[in-house]
């Protein structure tokens, strides 16, 4: 039924910083309960993509629809118009974002971190929203630091919080900026046991990672992209196996070292 | 000591004044520093430019000037122009500290807005925060904290500027006590009245050290 509805479509998206082509016309697309992978070299324009579609930054020219909705409504010359304000915010609310430095709310805690935006955006009572909270956090094994603040949290706790902080709005598609680059080796693999758990429950996902294994172990799709483009797209086992690209294949030869 | 306590009664009544002028003055400047600095960080040259020039000309003439530019020159507008636009001594006194405060207040609370990280923004954008309340509940709470011992510094050359108003002849504490140095033919009075400064500034500093202490449950 999904598989001619994506809940993410993304055509001939273009991107330009300056005078610089950082997305060369991307073209995908992503089914609800499904994962996908974002992988290559730095400066090929992942996270850039990752942030036209969580709206962090603005679009060139091409189409982005999420859930049905479209965020680009024509590309008129060199500019994509887009889609009125109220659209726009419902497709933000739609879609989570966990960043690679956390960006935790230093001067609340954990718990407030989470039930701010629920109470504050979805006028969700104080006391649903605590609930939710801590139901959250204990997903996350973090029930008892509900009052802590982030500083006294290690990178990896941090970034369960920001996890938590995005599911409490409840998102169709929950996105991942590089959720493990900031964090030390140790801590890197409880935070990708808690992006899988979440794949597990069928959670519509796109993961921007230098986590080769996880990245194959995880997705049901995997994309690489290098220099602004797609240069390879399919099911983990294509991606990582059966295709012929070569610069697929001294991208991933420089990982398997 | 009978000295003593005829003129304490005196400065306490220039004292009186002082704090009246201080705490007005944070009453005004301090909310009018945050509107400067916002607008000084506008995206609308319009908006910036003169704003600018209006910190410029605050912080790079007297005091002194600006309390008698207010005091005299509102005088002369209303006088030719026909509008009764012209301040009495005391209103002239909290305009001209009200205005040139915002102005060093503002400098300060542009430099802890623009400390805050990007990501603040970003995090609160993707949570569907609104831009006020992005401001107010997340970038604003940090600003405080940040800004915290640079306003201490402010607010304590305040108590010590306050002396500047006796220019036009507003009787605060400074000008009363160089009244009572004239009567008792000695420099006593300014002692004593250095004193309250002294002993008010104690108790600020304390207060910004309590402040700043409460504030220290994050980093």
């Amino acid at each position: 039924m999904n598989s001619t509805n994506p809940i993410l479509k993304v055509s001939h998206l273009r991107k330009s910083f300056g005078s610089t082509q950082v997305l060369k016309d991307i073209s995908f697309d992503l089914n609800a309960g499904e994962v996908l992978s974002i992988i290559g070299p730095s400066g090929s324009g992942k996270s850039t993509l990752l942030r036209c579609i969580t709206q962090l930054e603005t679009i060139g020219q091409g189409f982005v629809s999420v859930d049905g909705k479209e965020m680009i409504l024509s590309n008129t010359g060199n500019s994509a118009k887009y889609a009125a304000s109220s659209v726009l915010r419902e497709i933000r609310l739609s879609t989570g974002l966990v960043f690679q430095n956390f960006n935790l709310f230093p001067h609340l805690t954990v718990l407030q971190n989470i039930t701010l935006a629920p109470v504050r955006v979805l006028n969700m009572e104080r006391t649903v929203a605590r609930n939710l909270g801590l139901e959250l956090l204990s997903q996350m094994g973090l029930e008892d630091k509900a009052k802590a603040y982030p500083c006294e949290l290690s990178g990896g706790q941090q970034q369960r919080v920001s996890i938590a902080r995005a599911l409490a709005l409840n998102p169709k598609i929950l996105f991942f900026d590089e959720p493990t680059s900031a964090l030390d080796p140790e801590l890197t693999g409880e935070i990708l046991k808690v992006i899988k758990k979440l794949a597990e429950k069928k959670m519509t996902m796109v993961i921007v990672t230098h986590e080769m294994a996880f990245a194959r172990d995880v997705a049901d799709k995997v994309l690489f992209m290098d220099q602004g483009v797609v240069v390879e797209q399919g099911t983990p086992s294509f991606v990582f196996g059966e295709s012929k690209n070569e610069r697929l294949q001294a991208f991933l030869a420089r990982f398997s070292g | 000591m009978s000295e003593l306590s005829s003129l304490l009664p005196i400065l306490f009544e220039g004292f009186r004044t002082t704090l009246a002028i201080f705490g007005l003055t944070l009453l005004f400047s301090i909310p009018l520093g945050l509107l400067v600095a916002i607008l000084k960080m506008s995206r609308f040259k319009v908006v910036r430019y003169p704003v600018t020039f209006y910190i410029s000309v605050m912080r790079g003439t007297p005091l002194l000037l600006q309390i008698v530019a207010i005091y005299f020159g509102s005088y002369y507008l209303s006088e030719y122009s026909g509008f009764s636009i012209s301040f009495d001594r005391f209103p002239a006194v909290i305009a001209a500290f009200s205005i040139n405060y915002a102005a060093y207040f503002a400098e300060i609370f542009r430099g802890g807005i623009q400390s805050i990280p990007k990501g603040q923004y970003e995090a609160a954008y993707m949570l569907g925060l609104t831009k006020s309340q992005t401001f107010f509940r997340i970038i604003l709470p940090q600003v405080v904290k940040r800004v915290l011992p640079a306003s201490a510094n402010e607010v304590i050359t305040l108590v010590k500027d306050t002396s500047l108003a006796q220019v036009i002849a507003v009787t605060e504490l400074f000008a009363l006590a160089k009244k009572q140095q004239a009567a008792y033919a000695s420099i006593f009075p300014l002692f004593v009245a250095g004193l309250f400064y002294y002993v008010a500034n104690l108790l600020l500093s304390t207060l910004f050290a309590y402040a700043e202490r409460k504030l220290n449950y994050y980093r």
